[in-house]
């Protein structure tokens, strides 16, 4: 599937920029993401000293070594993006973003690169070049669709999130992120969203009561309960925008009557360094360990969100302790085997109207959870419609590699990066699209207002709750009798 | 020019003929090591196993990959590599030569197969270098040597062809050989040094991209400290 080129138009609303003239002076810098301030002086030095750092202290140089050797140029990955697609700009082409980071290093550090640029004397890193990265790197979504289409397996993705590391050591990264990263490790709250811990408290009770009334059925948050099977992490902003979510997950475990709990220490599921840094990655995951190992948990659940499934369940072997790391898994993981194991009822006609599935790329792209969703979906929802590509091969929601934070660059996500995905689902013909993804949930019901689609963007839990079976012994017997059918007949 | 045949024959072609093998040899080696340290380096040592060899194969035996995207080009690369890999390897004649130095061979492609493989290289090499000329993306990309190559690859190709098929004259023979061989000995040569490295360390691609996100641990103090960062806010 292919999107068609933007039109001149749409190209001037998708790049504009809300930036004022002064601070692009000041910060050398065009990008039309927010940075905060940050020393200009001598950018390629900095840049430099940054790369050599990281290359010092990493995994990196084995894969931008093997990455040189084998690039062919064969321009296959430019086809498969969604954000060349819909540009046609050739500097779009993910080959030519991976260049920008990869002729630096050839140049600057290996033996034949080093000695070509002095002995020609050129080549040398230049400010105007530190300028296209910073702008390349955050156009691209970080999908990893294009590295899927690469035969020299040159993982586009990393080359980016590299880039993205090493111009955040100079101080150039979306402010969006910055900020929320701050509050999560250094700020009162602890986390990205500012929540204090009372108003996370009020707001699980008011879910709490909500539910009563809903469904006369008694649930609880458990808070700070140590020794459980779970301790759930889920996307902190769900509590603020995605309370359906949040009581189709409480439905479940009240149904299992599974132990799990959220620590009021530490209960944000998100992890922006993913996106720019690995060192604050390393952080923000050491905080979701803590936390679990402070409330003496077994098990790490990620809520629907797929870079915080993502780096917690590939990020938590890495920084905390390998073979011994806790085990992490995603609630929809949770979901599917207690459904399976028949302790969790779905009524088979419980929506009627046509779902599809996104795949969320950091849930999606490595094979992590592909069918559990589906099987789900289709066993509640009888007109259960596929969007393809799909799968591992899905197509980004346009906002990913934390974009979808950068509100400063929405016209860009939905008219641009989201492009591909709005074709996709006007396709579909679906009425509600299921993202199990904090990221993608914010993005997709952006594009679809931007573009004018008419679907209701959900997270998969929250029809899980529709759908839910309540066995008699649930319902709360206190509830007054009259009250019960009068309910039945409001819907 | 007798002479020079032999010397291109004989001294040169062991000569390029070891750094081929002595120069992709340390690119594997190099690559090997690296996969190891890095996998030292890290605490997440579990490799998804079946996840990277599906990825290898699939480009081993593109079939899938062919139709899904560029299906010219990618026909095209295909067949082009079949000729490329086939032809040296299991011609007649230069498996006569082994087994005349090494005292060992192995079976060779029919003549006419390897007549239809040969032209087969020589025309998608020509689809392909024009293809990179015309294709906006490709050319966007293209460096010197992206071009050349498919251009230095023909000539061994086609004055193979030549010495083995068309009557010429003696000369006219010999000029042919020499080119041969010498445009041969020229690539293998250069294959170590270019993209064309890729011939070895290909296989190594899907894993080498899976353990490159494994980082290392504690590197969050280590990159302070060698910045100078130690105790900066976020
Ligand atoms: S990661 Fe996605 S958005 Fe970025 S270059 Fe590749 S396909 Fe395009």
């Amino acid at each position: 599937m292919k999107t068609a080129q933007i039109t001149p138009e749409e190209r001037e609303r998708a790049f504009a920029s809300a930036k004022k003239p002064e601070v692009i002076d000041k910060q050398k810098l065009k990008v039309r993401y927010h940075v905060e301030d940050y020393n200009v002086a001598d950018r390629p030095r900095q840049f430099l000293e940054a790369f050599s750092a990281i290359l010092k202290h990493s995994n990196y140089r084995m894969a931008l070594d093997h990455f040189i050797r084998m690039s062919a140029k064969c321009s296959r990955c430019a086809t498969t993006c969604q954000v060349y697609q819909a540009t046609g700009d050739p500097k779009d082409i993910p080959c030519f973003r991976s260049e920008l980071l990869l002729s630096v290093y050839r140049r600057h550090f290996t033996l034949g690169g080093m000695l070509k640029g002095r002995l020609l004397g050129n080549g040398y890193l230049t400010d105007e070049k530190i300028e296209e990265m910073a702008e390349s790197f955050w156009n691209c979504t970080a999908c990893r669709r294009c590295t899927m289409e690469c035969p020299s397996g040159i993982d586009h993705g990393l080359v980016t999130h590299l880039g993205r590391y090493i111009l955040s050591e100079l101080g150039i990264a979306p402010r969006a992120l910055v900020v929320s990263t701050r509050e999560q490790l250094e700020g009162a709250t602890g986390n990205t969203s500012a929540i204090p811990v009372p108003a996370l408290i009020d707001t699980l009770e008011f879910l709490e009561e909500d539910i009563k009334e809903e469904l006369s059925v008694e649930v609880k948050f458990p808070m700070d309960v140590e020794n459980a099977e779970y301790v759930f992490f889920p996307a902190v902003s769900d509590f603020l925008m995605e309370a359906e979510t949040l009581m189709g997950i409480v439905a479940v475990f009240t149904v299992t009557g599974d132990s799990w709990t959220t620590g009021t220490g530490y209960f944000d599921g998100i992890n922006y360094g993913l996106f720019y840094s690995d060192r604050m990655l390393e952080r923000v995951v050491k905080k979701v360990d803590a936390e679990t190992r402070r409330l003496k948990g077994k098990k790490i659940l990620i809520g629907e969100c797929g870079h915080a499934s993502r780096s917690a369940k590939y990020y938590i072997p890495v920084y905390c302790g390998g073979d011994k790391a806790l085990p992490v898994i995603n609630i929809m993981e949770y979901t599917h085997r207690v459904w399976k194991e028949g302790r969790l009822k779905l009524d088979p006609n419980a929506i009627m109207e046509p779902v599809a599935y996104h795949d969320p790329c950091n849930i999606a792209r490595q094979k992590w959870i592909i069918e559990k969703p589906r099987e789900l979906l289709k066993a509640f929802c009888p007109n259960y419609v596929e969007m393809t590509p799909n799968r591992d091969q899905n197509v980004c929601c346009g906002g990913g590699g934390g974009t979808v934070s950068i509100d400063e660059v929405r016209a860009y996500r939905t008219g641009v990066g989201g492009k591909l995905k709005a074709d996709q689902i006007r396709a579909s013909g679906c009425k509600y699209l299921v993202a199990p993804c904090a990221n993608c949930k914010k993005q997709l019901r952006e594009l679809v207002e931007d573009q004018g689609i008419d679907v209701e963007v959900v997270g998969l839990h929250d029809l899980i709750y529709k759908a839910i079976i309540w066995d008699e012994k649930f319902k709360v017997s206190s509830s007054p009798a009259e009250e019960i059918p009068q309910k039945q007949e409001d819907k | 020019m007798d002479a020079l045949l032999d010397f291109a024959r004989g001294p040169l072609f062991r000569f390029s003929f070891a750094i081929l093998v002595l120069g992709l040899l340390r690119i594997l080696i190099l690559d090997i090591w690296g996969i190891i340290e890095a996998l030292r380096k890290t605490d997440d040592k579990k490799i998804p196993w079946k996840l990277v060899s599906i990825r290898t194969l699939e480009w081993f035996v593109p079939v899938r990959k062919v139709f899904s995207n560029r299906p010219i080009y990618s026909s095209l690369s295909i067949l082009f590599h079949v000729g490329l890999l086939l032809v040296p390897i299991f011609l007649y004649a230069h498996i006569s030569l082994w087994k005349g130095t090494v005292g060992f061979g192995w079976p060779a492609l029919p003549k006419l197969w390897a007549d239809i493989l040969t032209l087969l290289a020589i025309g998608t090499a020509l689809a392909l270098f024009t293809g990179r000329i015309i294709s906006k993306t490709s050319s966007f990309l293209s460096r010197k040597q992206d071009y050349l190559w498919p251009l230095i690859l023909v000539i061994p190709f086609l004055t193979g062809f030549i010495c083995a098929n068309a009557g010429v004259s003696p000369v006219l023979y010999r000029i042919c050989m020499l080119t041969h061989i010498l445009s041969a000995e020229i690539i293998f040569v250069l294959i170590p040094f270019t993209k064309i490295a890729h011939c070895i360390i290909m296989p190594l691609s899907q894993l080498v991209a899976t353990i490159a996100w494994k980082f290392p641990p504690e590197t969050d103090e280590a990159v302070c400290t060698t910045l100078n960062k130690k105790g900066a806010p976020v």
